[in-house]
C-alpha cells in the first residue's frame, strides 16, 4: 500500500468549485434551496474543521475525561437535532426521545468497542470516530422514524379514533403505525446493505483504504460497522415510538 | 341509565340535567353546535368532562374507564358520523378485521349476513375491496359492522346522513327492530326530523 496523500490548503480549496455547478443548476431551475446549500456548506465546513482540531488535540493528550465529554456532546447534540425536526411532540415523549437515542446509542457504542474491537473505551481513536457513525445514524434513523410516525397518525387519524370507538387500547390501534413507521426509519440502512460494494464503497471503508490500511481490514470495520448501525437504528426507533405512542392517551383511552 | 347533571365540556358545550332511560329508541335533536356529537362521545367515555359528572347505570363513568375502559366501550358503543373501513380489505374481510382488532374469532358468515341485510347492504358484492365503495354503502357497511359487535348500547351519530330517504328509513326500521328484539339501547343524533318524528321513542332536545 502506498502512504496516504495529505490534501494541501490549494488543492483542497478547489473542491468548492463543484458546488458551483449545484448552484448553477438550482439558479437556473429556480430551486429554491440555494440560501440552504451555502449555509450547510459552511456550517460542514467550520463544523469538521473544529472537530478536526478537538480530535487532534484529544489524540495528543489521550484521557478518558475528553473521550467521554466528546460523547457526551455528540449524543446530546444528536438528541438536540431529533427534537428540533420533531416540535409537535408532547414532553412526555421527548423525554422518551432523549433516553431511547442516548441509551441505544451509547450501549451498541459500548458491545462494540469492548467486544468488537476489544479495546477499552476510553480510547479515543476508536471510540470517538465509532460512537460518531453509530449515534449520527440513529438520529437519521429516529428523525424519520418520527416524521413517518407523525404522519401516519395524522393521516389515519379516523381509523384510529374508531378502533378507540369499538374498544380497542390505544397501544393496539397505534401499533400498525409504529412498525411502519420502524421499517421506514430502516429502510434507507436496509438498501444501502443491499448496494454495498456493488453500487458503492461505503466511507468508513474508503477511508481506512486511503490512509493505508489492507482493503480485508477495511471491510471487516464496514460489515460491523453497518450491523451496529441497523441495530442502533432499529433498537432506538423502536424504543422511542412503543414508548412515546403510549405517552399519546391516558389509561382511560382518551387523547392527551 | 344515563344521566349528566351539570356537566361541562372544556367551556364550549354544558349539559345541566339530561336523563336518558334504558331501552328503546332516543333521539338527541338540537341546533348545529349545541353539543349532539359530544354528548354521545362524553357517554362512550371517548372524553371526559371538564366538570360535573356522567353517570351509566348509577355509576361515574370515569370510575368505570378507570377500572375497564375497552369493556365499556365494547358494552356503549359509538358509532361516528365519518365511517371507516379498511380499504383494502373486502367487506367479510373488513367484519374479520373489527373482530381481529378485538381479540375474537371471525364473525360466522350468517351474522356477516344478518347484520349487512339490516343496513340494507346484502345486495353489494362480497369480493371488492372496500376503498370502491360510495359513500352511502360505507356507511351502510360501516353500520353492519358495527351491529356485529353485539354491544348493549349503540350511540348512532348521523347513522343515515349518506343514505337516500326510502333507504334510511328502511336502515332505521331494521335497526330498531334489532335492538328492541336483543334488548339494547339505541341513542341517535340525527338532522333529519322526518327520520326523528318516525322513529324516536323520546327525544332529547339540546
Amino acid at each position: 500500500m502506498n502512504d496516504i496523500i495529505a490534501l494541501n490548503i490549494g488543492q483542497f480549496a478547489l473542491v468548492y468549485l463543484l458546488l458551483i455547478v449545484v448552484l448553477l443548476i438550482m439558479k437556473n431551475r429556480q430551486i429554491a434551496q440555494t440560501k440552504l446549500l451555502i449555509v450547510a456548506s459552511c456550517r460542514m465546513t467550520v463544523q469538521l474543521v473544529l472537530a478536526g482540531l478537538i480530535l487532534t488535540f484529544i489524540f495528543e493528550n489521550p484521557h478518558p475525561a475528553f473521550t467521554l465529554a466528546y460523547l457526551a456532546l455528540m449524543t446530546a447534540f444528536a438528541v438536540y437535532m431529533v427534537l428540533h425536526r420533531n416540535k409537535n411532540i408532547n414532553k412526555r415523549f421527548k423525554v422518551i426521545t432523549a433516553l431511547s437515542l442516548s441509551l441505544s446509542g451509547i450501549s451498541v457504542v459500548c458491545f462494540f468497542i469492548t467486544a468488537i474491537v476489544g479495546v477499552s473505551l476510553f480510547n479515543a481513536q476508536y471510540t470517538i470516530p465509532i460512537s460518531g457513525m453509530v449515534i449520527g445514524n440513529a438520529m437519521t434513523g429516529m428523525s424519520l422514524g418520527l416524521r413517518a410516525f407523525n404522519d401516519n397518525i395524522t393521516a389515519n387519524r379516523n381509523q384510529i379514533d374508531t378502533l378507540l370507538d369499538m374498544g380497542v387500547t390505544p397501544r393496539k390501534a397505534l401499533t400498525p403505525f409504529v412498525n411502519a413507521s420502524i421499517e421506514t426509519a430502516l429502510l434507507p440502512t436496509l438498501n444501502s446493505m443491499l448496494g454495498m460494494g456493488i453500487i458503492s464503497l461505503p466511507g468508513m471503508m474508503t477511508g481506512q483504504i486511503l490512509s493505508g490500511t489492507m482493503p480485508t481490514t477495511a471491510i471487516l470495520y464496514q460489515i460491523a460497522i453497518i450491523i451496529a448501525i441497523c441495530t442502533v437504528t432499529c433498537l432506538s426507533v423502536f424504543l422511542c415510538l412503543y414508548l412515546g405512542a403510549g405517552t399519546l392517551y391516558n389509561k382511560r383511552g382518551q387523547l392527551l | 341509565m344515563f344521566t349528566l347533571d351539570n356537566v361541562d365540556y372544556k367551556n364550549i358545550v354544558r349539559y345541566s340535567d339530561v336523563q336518558i332511560s334504558e331501552g328503546g329508541v332516543v333521539f338527541v335533536c338540537g341546533k348545529s353546535g349545541s353539543g349532539k356529537s359530544t354528548l354521545l362521545r362524553l357517554l362512550n367515555g371517548t372524553i371526559s368532562p371538564t366538570s360535573g359528572v356522567v353517570t351509566y347505570k348509577g355509576r361515574d363513568v370515569n370510575a368505570i374507564l378507570d377500572d375497564d375502559t375497552a369493556a365499556y366501550r365494547r358494552e356503549v358503543l359509538l358509532v361516528r358520523q365519518s365511517p371507516y373501513l379498511f380499504a383494502d380489505k373486502t367487506i367479510v374481510q373488513n367484519f374479520g378485521a373489527f373482530h381481529a382488532y378485538l381479540d375474537r374469532p371471525y364473525p360466522n358468515e350468517s351474522t356477516v349476513n344478518d347484520c349487512l341485510s339490516l343496513c340494507c347492504a346484502d345486495d353489494l358484492s362480497m369480493t371488492n375491496e372496500c376503498g370502491v365503495l360510495s359513500g352511502g354503502e360505507r356507511q351502510r357497511v360501516f353500520l353492519a359492522v358495527n351491529l356485529s359487535l353485539g354491544a348493549k348500547v349503540l350511540l348512532l351519530d348521523e347513522p343515515t346522513s349518506a343514505l337516500d330517504t326510502q333507504t334510511a328509513v328502511q336502515v332505521m326500521t331494521n335497526i330498531k327492530a334489532h335492538c328492541r328484539d336483543n334488548g339494547m339501547t339505541l341513542i341517535v343524533v340525527s338532522h333529519d326530523s322526518a327520520i326523528t318524528e318516525i322513529f324516536a321513542d323520546r327525544v332529547v332536545t339540546l
